[in-house]
């Protein structure tokens, strides 16, 4: 955020308030999100010019009036030489907590560091997790942090190679018990939300799917892909 | 050795190590940050081995048309005791090898190579391309492509295509369209061939040729090392091993093999990531991927036209010296391969052409068979570790990954 600009990015915001759902996932713009898939790497870049910690407070603000929980996505490679600095700034925004997906792969011996981190700010670190993430290192993660849990269902955003759903569901609720996990990554159709709902998810991240409709300003088309995509959440 | 006595020795599951790494596997990146190299893997790859590379499954079932097939190709493959190379190094302890020249194509190429092109078929696929060094992975496509009913063209790095002209001839023979790499069949080739026509070309260019082929007339690529899923299938090799000392009361202190890519050497180790055996590397002085290589993401391809990994590499322009030991010519080393050496849990060695040829023919003499110049450098780590004092009384096993029976013209008489 904010996406294309303040103004477009704040009217589809709010589009989005008056509909159903739990969390809402603030991406920080980076330079560098080698996660991503190329529709929200262009994303980053563009945001980038109208960010700043004071309007992400504003956002926050408003959302948590209307009774949202709140969380960054960003990148570790974004802030691990200021690490004090930008907590401080994020748990001032009022976020509840935050998505750090490269944390695991390509900072992973600094896990229990930023845990301990977040802990003392009485922000949650959700653990990033996807099928390349040895169960060795998500029994050890859920160990360092509370909250829920975020599972990658395609190796980056908005991309869509073949997975069988029901065998990664089943992995990684083996390995997380009770935890709400919430999947994202690659997500743009009602079937295979339904498809995750039923092999026991609890919750999907969308992003990738919106982007078209707020670049080309379609409000409506924006309000029912939502509606689409919730068809698969609360059929 | 094609004896249906010990066919329950071929494991029903490929072993995917993955979810048993000590870190996670550092996803692929795409190169270009316009697009998405990863999406790209839907156009080039058959949608099942898509499927295995990024899976979170500890165990993938095998086919049983691809168990069928494993069959009819000479496995299992036998596990000897090398007792005259034993007496020749008055080692004390045991020596035994995998041998992976066994099979029909003479390497383990064909053990992915099967499901690969099975695969395809399966999905309607009526034409898989792939890219070939030393020959080895060219004629396992080529065979696994008409024993599954589909044709296949292979770009040869072009001092191979010149070097062993049989192997061009048997992958003929089993139907294949070969090409020397750089070639004008493609827009990079050309590239290569206008800035040098005398060109020797590298494993890294052929594979950009052979992934731009297939994209240019929508067939299927065939991956022959490095991949993840490449490894997984490969892993027949380390399970059958496995249940061989198993069934003889054996235990492995060490595993030696050699890497290209790094496709023989996982698939014989990581079945036995949980044991604590020793486990030793063995890469081409000429090609010093492992003491000079950089542990970084890098280029699979010369063209950068597939995703980034996180390899020990030399460069994806690195043209190595044209060692007879044309499998081991790769700049790269597979990102599971990579962390775990990383990590101190397999160690490395690297071997040059002069030591090698010393194994390769100790090898031959001693047991009669006559070893890859690949899988010589392994050999050369084992007889090295064999005289060592301190190894004195264990049991060693070896991975020959194939025959070296069609690359003797190295051998100065
Ligand atoms: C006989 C043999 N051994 C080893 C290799 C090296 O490849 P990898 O490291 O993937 O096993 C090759 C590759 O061509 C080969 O033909």
């Amino acid at each position: 955020m904010p996406y294309p600009d303040r103004e477009t990015f704040q009217s589809f915001l709010d589009d989005l308030l008056g509909m159903r759902f739990d969390y809402l996932e603030i991406g920080i713009p980076t330079e560098k999100p080698y996660y991503d898939g190329p529709v929200i790497r262009r994303t980053h870049r563009k945001a980038m010019e109208g960010f700043s910690f004071q309007y992400l407070k504003e956002v926050v603000n408003i959302s948590v009036s209307r009774g949202k929980k709140n969380y960054a996505l960003v990148y570790y490679n974004h802030f691990h030489e200021s690490v004090d600095e930008f907590l401080d700034n994020i748990r001032d925004s009022g976020l509840d907590g935050a998505i750090v997906p490269d944390l695991l792969t390509d900072y992973y011996d600094e896990r229990e560091y930023l845990s301990e981190q977040f802990r003392k700010r009485k922000i949650s670190l959700i653990p990033f997790f996807t099928s390349s993430t040895p169960d060795r290192v998500i029994i050890e993660m859920l160990d360092l942090t509370d909250g829920w849990i975020y599972h990658g269902l395609q190796p980056s955003t908005g991309i869509r190679v073949p997975v069988s759903i029901d065998k990664m569901v089943a992995r990684i609720r083996s390995l997380c018990g009770n935890r709400e996990i919430i999947f994202g990554f690659g997500i743009n159709s009602a079937e295979t939300i339904s498809d995750l709902k039923r092999y026991g998810a609890d919750g999907i991240a969308v992003g990738s799917s919106l982007v078209p409709y707020i670049e080309s300003n379609d409000h409506k088309g924006f309000s029912s892909e939502v509606r689409m995509l919730q068809g698969g959440v609360y059929d | 050795m094609y004896s249906e006595q010990n066919v329950d020795i071929i494991p029903e599951k490929w072993y995917n190590i993955v979810p048993d790494l000590p870190e996670p596997l550092p996803p692929p990146r795409d190169h270009d940050p316009e697009n998405s190299s990863i999406d790209l893997l839907n156009r080039i790859l058959p949608k099942e081995v898509l499927r295995q590379e990024f899976t979170s499954s500890r165990y993938e079932q095998i086919p049983q048309e691809v168990i069928e097939q494993y069959m009819q190709i000479g496995r299992p493959t036998p596990l000897i005791r090398a007792k005259n190379l034993e007496k020749f190094l008055k080692f004390n302890g045991k020596i035994f090898f995998k041998y992976e020249g066994a099979t029909v194509t003479g390497s383990h190429k064909i053990n992915t190579a099967l499901p690969q092109a099975y695969y395809a078929a399966n999905e309607g696929v009526q034409e898989v391309v792939t890219e070939t060094g030393a020959g080895q992975w060219g004629t396992a496509t080529a065979l696994a492509a008409t024993l599954n009913g589909i044709k296949s063209t292979v770009f040869m790095v072009k001092v191979s295509y010149e070097q062993k002209p049989l192997r061009k001839k048997i992958m003929n023979l089993y139907g294949a369209q070969v090409y020397a790499s750089p070639s004008n069949m493609t827009d990079f080739g050309k590239k290569i061939l206008a800035k040098d026509p005398d060109h020797p070309g590298t494993l890294g260019i052929a594979i950009s040729e052979a992934v731009q082929y297939s994209l240019d007339h929508d067939m299927r690529y065939l991956l022959g090392s490095v991949e993840n899923c490449v490894i997984t299938h490969q892993t027949v090799i380390g399970q059958e091993t496995v249940k061989q000392l198993e069934t003889i009361g054996e235990k492995a202190d060490t595993l030696i093999g050699c890497v290209g890519g790094g496709s023989n050497f996982s698939g014989f180790t990581f079945p036995f990531i949980k044991t604590d055996a020793e486990m030793i590397a063995t890469a081409a002085s000429e090609v010093p991927k492992f003491s000079r290589g950089k542990y970084a993401y890098d280029m699979i391809d010369t063209a950068g036209i597939l995703p980034e990994l996180k390899m020990f590499s030399l460069g994806a322009d690195f043209v190595p010296k044209s060692i007879y030991a044309g499998g081991l010519r790769y700049h790269g080393a597979a990102p599971a391969l990579s962390l775990l050496i990383r990590k101190g849990r397999i160690k490395t060695d690297e071997v040059g052409e002069s030591q090698s040829l010393e194994a390769f023919k100790i090898f031959s003499k001693t047991q009669g068979i006559v070893p890859a110049p690949e899988s010589s450098h392994a050999i050369a780590t084992a007889i090295n570790y064999c005289r060592n004092p301190a190894n004195q009384g264990k049991t060693v096993v070896i991975n020959v990954s194939g025959h070296g029976l069609l690359d003797l013209s190295f051998v100065r008489d």
